[in-house]
C-alpha cells in the first residue's frame, strides 16, 4: 500500500491535539474548575446553579439571624429589667400589708410604685432601630399610652416570622399584649391598683395583700412569657450551627462538582507538555531526506 | 523485415513518451505543495506491432494522454465530512458564545433572582426599614436587568447569525459560479486534453469548499458534474450555476434562503449554513421561548403574590413587575415601583407586619415555568444551552477525526512523493538517455548505408 507522504500534515493534527489538552489543563489549574463553562459538563453546570443559590440563601439566613438575634437580646435584657422592677414592686407590696405602716409610710411606697410603674412603661415602649419591639407589628408608635383609665395598649397582637432555614420559620416578637397586658394579669393595672390601695385610708392590710398578689400574678405571666426570647434566641444558635455546617457541606458538593482535581490536571498538562515536544520531535526528524539527496549526491561525481 | 527508418521512428517515440514522463514529473513536483493536487502520471502503452512476413515487430511505445491519481470514492466521503464538519463547527461557534449568557456561577440570572429571594429574607426581619426596602427593589431591578441582558444579547447573537446566513449565501453563490466555469471548461476537453487533471483538482477543491457552507450531492456525468443540495435544490447543473438569494422573511424576523424562489431555509442540514440556521432556527428560539416563559411565570407569581399584602401606606399592593408575557416578556421585564414605601410586605396593613414577604419568598419554591421552580427553570437553561455545545462539539471531534483520516488516505492515493519521482526521473532520464543513444546509433548505420551506396 501506498502511504501519505504528507507526514508534516499528522505532526500538525498530533501538535493541535496536545496544544489542545495544555490549554485545557492550564486552564483548569489556574481556575481551580473542571467546569469552566457549561459545556464542560452541562448536568454538574446545572447541579451547580443549585447549589450556588443554596449557599447564597444560607448566607442570608445567617445575615438575618445575626440581625434578629441582635434585637431580641436587646428586648430580652429590657424585660429582665422590668421583671426586677416588679419584683420590687411585689417586696413594697409585702412591706405594705405589714400592720405596723403608718399611713404616711404606706403613702411613700405608693409613689415608689408608680414610679416602678413609669419604669416599667420604658420598658414597654422598648423602641429598637426606630420601632417600637412589643407592639406586635404596629410597630411605629409607642404600644402603651398613658390615658383616662390608666395606660393602654394601642399596638396589636400580630406576630412576625422569619424563614431561618430553608422551609423554617419561627416567630421573631412577642406583643405587649402577651407581656404587659394580658387579660388578667396586666402589669400597669396591677401596680396602678397596688399604688391605690397603698394611698387608700380604707385599705385594710387583705386589701393590700390583694393587691400585691395582682401583681405577682401579672409577673408570673411577664416572666413565663418572657422564656420566649431565651428559648428563640437558643434556637437561633442552633440554626446558626446548622447553617455553617451546611455550607460547608454545600462547597464541598460544589467542589466535588465543579472543582478540578489539581493532581490530575497536573498530570494531564505534564502528558500534554510530552505529547508535544514528541510531535516536535517527530517533526525534526522526518522528512529531512529524500532520495533527491542520494542521486544529487551521486550525480556530483 | 524492418527498416532502420522504422527503428529510429520507434526511438523518437521513446523519446518523446519519456519526455512526456519527465514532464509530468517535474509538474508533479512542482506541485508538491499546491493545495488540493493530484498527482499525474503518463499512460504509456505498447504501440501496436506490424505484421510482415508472418512475424510481429513491435513499434515502440505510444503515449496515450495523462492520468490524474484520484478516487472519487474517497472525494465523496471527505465532502460529506466537511458537510458534517463545516455544520458542527458554525453551530458550535454560535453556541458557545450563547451559553455564556447562562452561567452557573456567582453572575447572570440564576444569581439575580438567588439575591432577589434572599434581599426578602432580609426584610423580613425589620419590613418598614427603608434602606432594607430599597435593597429588595435593588435586587429586583437587578433581576429584571438580568433577564433584559440575556434576553437581548440572544436576539443580538440571531441577528448577527443572520448576517453569517447571507454571507454564506454569497460565498456559495461564488463557488458555484466557479464550478459552473471549470465545467464549461471541462467540457470542451478529452480526457486526454493537456490540463484536464487540473481542472479536475480546481473543481474538487472548490467542491470540497462548497461542502464546508451547505449540504450537496454531487451527480457526476462524465466530465460534467451536477450538484444540488442534499434536498434537491439545484446548485450546478453543467455550465450554469443557480444562485441562492436570501430575503427577509417577515414572520420570523430573519433571512430566508431561497433557490429558484422557492423557500430551502428549513431543508438546509450541512456546512457552516447547516449549522447557522439551526442554531439561529432552533436552538436559540428555544432558549428565547424558555427564557420568556420563566421571565412571564417569575412577574405574574411576584405580582400576584404582592397584590395580597398592604404598603407601608396601609394600601393593598399594586404590581411589583410590569406584566409582560408570552415572547419578549424577559427582554421587557421591569420592576414596576420605585418608592420603597410601595412595597407590599404587610399582610394585616400594619407597618411592622412582615406578613406578605412569607407570599412573596414562597414564590421561589412554586412551579412558575413549565412546572418547575425559578432556580430549577434556570438550571435547566444551563443544561440546555451547555448540553448543545458539549454535543455538538464531541460531534465536531469525532468529523475532525474522521476528516483528517480521510485526507490521509486520499493523499495516500494522490498526494506527491518526492522519492518516487526523484525514481522516476532518474529513470525517464535513462531510458531518454537510451533512446537518444538509439538513435544516434541509427543515424550511424544510416551513414553507413548511404557511404555503402555512395562507394560503389
Amino acid at each position: 500500500m501506498r502511504i501519505s507522504p504528507y507526514t508534516q500534515q499528522i505532526v500538525l493534527n498530533a501538535l493541535s491535539a496536545a496544544d489542545q489538552s495544555e490549554q485545557t489543563a492550564l486552564l483548569q489549574l489556574t481556575t481551580g474548575k473542571r467546569v469552566n463553562v457549561a459545556s464542560d459538563d452541562p448536568s454538574a453546570a446545572a447541579r451547580e446553579v443549585g447549589i450556588s443559590s443554596q449557599s447564597g440563601d444560607c448566607d442570608q439566613f445567617l445575615r438575618s439571624i445575626a440581625s434578629i438575634s441582635a434585637e431580641l437580646q436587646t428586648a430580652d435584657s429590657a424585660l429582665s429589667s422590668g421583671v426586677t422592677a416588679l419584683q420590687q414592686a411585689i417586696s413594697l407590696g409585702v412591706e405594705g400589708a405589714n400592720g405596723t405602716m403608718s399611713q404616711q409610710d404606706r403613702a411613700a411606697l405608693a409613689s415608689e410604685v408608680q414610679s416602678i410603674s413609669q419604669q416599667i412603661l420604658g420598658v414597654a415602649n422598648l423602641s429598637y432601630n426606630g420601632k417600637y419591639v412589643f407592639a406586635g407589628t404596629a410597630d411605629s408608635q409607642p404600644p402603651y399610652v398613658a390615658a383616662a383609665g390608666g395606660i393602654v395598649y394601642q399596638g396589636n397582637d400580630s406576630v412576625n416570622q422569619v424563614e431561618i432555614e430553608a422551609g423554617q420559620s419561627i416567630a421573631v416578637n412577642q406583643p405587649g399584649s402577651q407581656l404587659f397586658s394580658a387579660a388578667g394579669a396586666s402589669v400597669f393595672q396591677a401596680l396602678s391598683d397596688l399604688a391605690t390601695t397603698l394611698e387608700s385610708d380604707s385599705s385594710t392590710t387583705d386589701d393590700i395583700a390583694n393587691a400585691t398578689n395582682e401583681v405577682r400574678a401579672a409577673y408570673d405571666q411577664l416572666n413565663s412569657a418572657r422564656t420566649f426570647y431565651g428559648s428563640t434566641l437558643d434556637q437561633l444558635n442552633a440554626s446558626q450551627d446548622f447553617l455553617n455546617t451546611e455550607k460547608l457541606q454545600l462547597t464541598q458538593q460544589s467542589s466535588d462538582l465543579v472543582a478540578v482535581d489539581i493532581n490530575q490536571a497536573a498530570t494531564n498538562l505534564t502528558n500534554a507538555e510530552t505529547a508535544r515536544n514528541a510531535a516536535l520531535q517527530a517533526a525534526a526528524s522526518v522528512g529531512n531526506l529524500n532520495l533527491f539527496d542520494y542521486l544529487t549526491a551521486s550525480n556530483g561525481h | 523485415m524492418s527498416s532502420l527508418l522504422g527503428t529510429m521512428s520507434i526511438a523518437m517515440g521513446a523519446l518523446e513518451a519519456q519526455q512526456a514522463g519527465l514532464q509530468t514529473t517535474t509538474n508533479n513536483i512542482a506541485n508538491l505543495n499546491t493545495p488540493g493536487y493530484t498527482r499525474e502520471r503518463p499512460v504509456l502503452q505498447e504501440a501496436n506491432p506490424i505484421l510482415q512476413s508472418g512475424i510481429a515487430y513491435g513499434t515502440g511505445v505510444k503515449l496515450c494522454g495523462i492520468e490524474s491519481l484520484r478516487d472519487s470514492i474517497l472525494a465523496l466521503q471527505i465532502n460529506n465530512e466537511t458537510q458534517q464538519q463545516g455544520q458542527s463547527q458554525a453551530y458550535v461557534n454560535a453556541m458557545s458564545q450563547a451559553q455564556t449568557l447562562f452561567p452557573d456561577d456567582t453572575s447572570g440570572i440564576g444569581q439575580a433572582i438567588s439575591t432577589f429571594f434572599q434581599s426578602l429574607n432580609g426584610l423580613s426581619t425589620d419590613p418598614s426599614n427603608l434602606a432594607l426596602r430599597q435593597s429588595v427593589l435593588s435586587a429586583a431591578n437587578g433581576m429584571a436587568s438580568a433577564f433584559n441582558g440575556a434576553a437581548n444579547q440572544l436576539s443580538a447573537q440571531r441577528s448577527s447569525l443572520d448576517q453569517n446566513v447571507e454571507q454564506d449565501a454569497g460565498e456559495v453563490n461564488q463557488i458555484t459560479q466557479q464550478i459552473a466555469g471549470v465545467n464549461a471548461k471541462l467540457a470542451g476537453l478529452s480526457n486526454t486534453s493537456e490540463g484536464y487533471g487540473s481542472f479536475l483538482d480546481q473543481r474538487d477543491d472548490l467542491v470540497q469548499k462548497l461542502s464546508g457552507l451547505i449540504d450537496v450531492s454531487v451527480i457526476n456525468d462524465g466530465t460534467s458534474i451536477t450538484l444540488t443540495t442534499k434536498q434537491g435544490a439545484l446548485l450546478v447543473a453543467d455550465s450554469q450555476s443557480f444562485a441562492l438569494s436570501t430575503a427577509l422573511d417577515p414572520a420570523s424576523g430573519v433571512q430566508h434562503v431561497y433557490s429558484q424562489g422557492s423557500d430551502i431555509t428549513g431543508n438546509i442540514s450541512g456546512g457552516a449554513l447547516g449549522g447557522t440556521l439551526q442554531a439561529r432556527d432552533q436552538t436559540i428560539p428555544a432558549l428565547q421561548t424558555q427564557l420568556d416563559t420563566l421571565a412571564g411565570g417569575l412577574v405574574q407569581a411576584l405580582n400576584t403574590a404582592h397584590a395580597q399584602g398592604f404598603d407601608l401606606n396601609g394600601k393593598q399592593g399594586g404590581n411589583l413587575f410590569t406584566p409582560v408575557s408570552g415572547a419578549g416578556a424577559a427582554a421587557s421585564m421591569a420592576v414596576a415601583i420605585s418608592d420603597p414605601t410601595l412595597l407590599a410586605a404587610s399582610s394585616d396593613g400594619s407597618t411592622g407586619s412582615n406578613g406578605n414577604l412569607a407570599n412573596l419568598s414562597a414564590v421561589a419554591n412554586q412551579a412558575v415555568a413549565s412546572g418547575m421552580t425559578p432556580t430549577q427553570a434556570y438550571s435547566n437553561l444551563v443544561f440546555q444551552a451547555g448540553g448543545a455545545v458539549s454535543d455538538a462539539t464531541s460531534e465536531l471531534n469525532a468529523s475532525n477525526t474522521m476528516l483528517q483520516q480521510l485526507q490521509q488516505q486520499q493523499a495516500s492515493v494522490s498526494g506527491v512523493s518526492l522519492d518516487e519521482e526523484a525514481s522516476n526521473l532518474l529513470l525517464y532520464q535513462r531510458a531518454y538517455q537510451a533512446a537518444a543513444q538509439a538513435i544516434s546509433t541509427v543515424d550511424q548505420m544510416l551513414q553507413t548505408a548511404i557511404q555503402m551506396g555512395s562507394g560503389t
